[in-house]
């Protein structure tokens, strides 16, 4: 990973935890600026993916009321041959509804489908590149071999004589179906033959620089020697929520740790520590970023400088 | 606490200029621009856009990305930087998605890249092919010394009433002179039937090509097995150049597809087995489009072959006229796939 990229995960890690972290993949845009996209997980591609089933399910019962009106009232075929008429034209209608759904949608809506948007996540070229039509063909055909014919196998477990053979059928095809939960970057077959990865669209409010106009505290060189970029940042976090429950004790704990650390020379009130801990912020940061032009970065308080080469 | 108390660090309101600030301020408004544009592109789709907007999108773009670049080695904004790098990777897949417009996308792909891929599959077309024609042999051979074969090698519900029982005559008038049952009934039940239980198998042989390409061959295998079955079933009744018409109309096209699903599923099993210099997955995303090229081609073939087993089979009592449109669909898809879609 790039240093640019190390710098803010420090942070990201501690709050967000690295267990709960996202896999993301590296993807460089033709501007030559590496990008992350964080991948969707599981669980979201499962429920988008429910989302898509109601949906075809409902369009697919609703083409069925209709052909059955259409075969009774306009040809009039009776009884068992009705049925069977308008029971073929409903498979075959719900096997082209399917397949046409998620490809007519992932083309139409730039690699989304309305699941997939509700969802937030969407497909992209795993290199990079642009989307192709092909890709997105590609990806869906093999929906049929990984979901619809193992969902077909598993209904016809209970009813069908020869279970043994059924359910080992079941599990060789289940092997398949369960194929994101095996890699890192939880791709399914479609998505290995079309070379694409379905990512989760971030979404982040810009919100007020904390850094403000002007500064009530000053802070000399000899004060700002004790923190590094890590610790700026979750100051940053603490003070970016000043409506949580906890936050005013949390301010008044932070600020005598900084007090005593960076050997404070006044006492600070609790009605001024948000005051205070805003421009320690601001000359913290303005510090460490006026040394970073000068190739200093800092990670942490416990780490050295390093200078970049 | 009075301001005589403090030192003088406390002493205050002096002005502070940060370069991430300045940075910030001379660039937001760009940032906020572009989040609008491609929130509503993500809502209502790029056509949503006027044209001085699709103008500025790119350029708003580039900028957004240049910022970024900027922010990450100079800003330590922990919510510039996720803002930022956020916003840049949607814009990205706003402005580098797909923009096909789909008829257009269609007509290439059926006047120049499905006969194209189908060309350059045409090794793995062969071996699929003569997999093919193993299992017709092999199962003609079986069924023919012995009819209890038949019912293990055609599947029940496709057999229909054709068994060891039939008698010539019963063949010959339930099944190959059987009369047209009429326009609705004909196509509905007929086509559609035979069209999605084909596409399942066939879909079944492209998709096992990951699977390094045997079960897909075993699958292609046993298809052939059930022909070969059918076609002993008739001989043993002397039907076999009635049956041959009969099954010309639309076997000759339905045959052909399954045969590309085959090929399309080698074309797979193939960069799974020999990556050459890349990685596996990387080499089965190089050619996975070429055969999901050939495996469309192969479904729309199937379903020329569901219309014309549904519709023209029993309209169609001659079996020398059965024998004319067969070979005349035959020189159809050979034509298509050999010449169309070459440079001049």
């Amino acid at each position: 990973m790039t240093l640019e990229a190390t710098r803010n995960s420090l942070a990201s890690d501690f709050l967000e935890g690295r267990a709960k972290k996202r896999n993301s993949i590296a993807i460089t845009a033709p501007e030559g600026v590496t990008l992350f996209f964080n991948l969707a997980d599981v669980g979201e591609r499962a429920t988008a993916f429910a989302i898509d089933f109601f949906i075809w399910t409902v369009a697919t019962f609703v083409f069925y009321l209709i052909m059955v009106f259409v075969v009774f009232g306009a040809f009039k075929l009776s009884g068992q041959i009705g049925l069977t008429v308008a029971l073929s034209v409903m498979l075959f209608l719900g096997f082209a509804i399917r397949n046409f759904y998620f490809i007519h949608f992932e083309l139409a809506w730039q690699g989304s489908t309305p699941g997939k948007r509700a969802v937030g996540i969407r497909v992209v070229d795993r290199k990079g590149g642009p989307l192709t039509p092909m890709a997105i063909v590609a990806r869906n055909l093999t929906r049929e071999v990984e979901i619809f014919i193992p969902l077909g196998v598993l209904s016809s477990l209970g009813r069908s004589n020869s279970t043994a053979e059924n359910l080992a059928l079941a599990a060789w095809m289940l092997l398949f179906s369960a194929l994101p939960l095996f890699n890192r970057l939880h791709m399914r077959g479609g998505d290995l033959i079309a070379g694409t990865v379905v990512v989760a669209l971030p979404r982040k409010l810009l919100l007020a620089d904390l850094v403000g106009a002007e500064t009530q505290n000053i802070f000399l060189e000899k004060h700002l020697r004790a923190y590094g970029t890590f610790e700026l940042q979750i100051l940053e976090e603490l003070l970016r929520r000043p409506g949580a429950p906890d936050a005013v004790q949390l301010r008044r704990e932070v600020t005598d740790k900084i007090v005593k650390k960076i050997d404070w020379p006044s006492k600070v009130a609790d009605a001024d520590t948000l005051r205070f801990l805003t421009d320690f912020y601001a000359a913290q940061r303005a510090h460490l970023e006026r040394e970073q032009l000068y190739g200093k970065f800092r990670a942490d308080k416990n780490a050295a400088v390093t200078t970049a080469r | 606490m009075t301001a005589l108390e403090k030192t003088d660090l406390t002493a205050g309101a002096r002005p502070l200029a940060l370069k991430s600030n300045q940075f910030r301020k001379a660039r937001e408004e760009t940032w906020r621009e572009l989040e609008a544009l491609v929130a509503r592109a993500e809502k209502r789709g790029v056509l949503s856009l006027g044209p001085e907007e699709l103008e500025r999108l790119p350029m708003l773009y580039r900028a957004t990305l240049s910022s970024l670049s900027v922010a990450r080695g100079i800003a330590l904004d922990r919510n510039l930087l996720n803002y930022l790098e956020a916003l840049s990777v949607r814009a990205y897949l706003v402005v580098y998605g797909p923009r096909v417009r789909q008829l257009n996308g269609v007509w290439r792909f059926l006047t120049t890249d499905l006969p194209r891929a189908v060309r350059q599959a045409r090794w793995h077309l062969l071996i699929a092919a003569l997999t093919l024609l193993g299992g017709v042999i092999g199962g003609f051979l079986l069924a023919q010394s012995n009819e209890d074969w038949i019912g293990a090698l055609i599947p029940g519900d496709l057999a229909g009433d054709r068994g060891p029982d039939s008698t010539a005559d019963e063949l010959r008038r339930e099944e190959i002179y059987a009369p047209w049952p009429g326009l609705v009934a004909s196509f509905a039940l007929m086509a559609n039937f035979l069209f999605s239980h084909n596409t399942l198998v066939g879909l079944l042989i492209f998709g096992l090509g990951v699977a390094a390409g045997i079960p897909g061959l075993l699958l292609l295998f046993y298809q052939g097995l059930g022909v070969g079955a059918f076609i002993a079933l008739h001989y043993n009744r002397c039907l076999l150049v009635d049956f041959l018409g009969w099954l010309a109309v639309h076997g000759v096209t339905e045959l052909t597809a399954i045969t590309l699903f085959g090929a399309a599923g080698l074309v797979l099993a193939e960069k799974v087995l020999f990556p050459s210099r890349m990685t596996r997955i990387e080499s089965l995303a190089s050619q996975g489009k070429l055969a999901a090229q050939i495996a469309i081609g192969a479904m729309i073939m199937l379903f020329v072959a569901g219309i014309l087993e549904g519709g023209f089979r029993q309209l169609i009592q001659a079996t020398e006229w059965r024998f004319a449109i067969g070979g005349f669909t035959g020189l159809v898809w050979l034509s298509y796939y050999t010449l169309a879609g070459r440079r001049r």
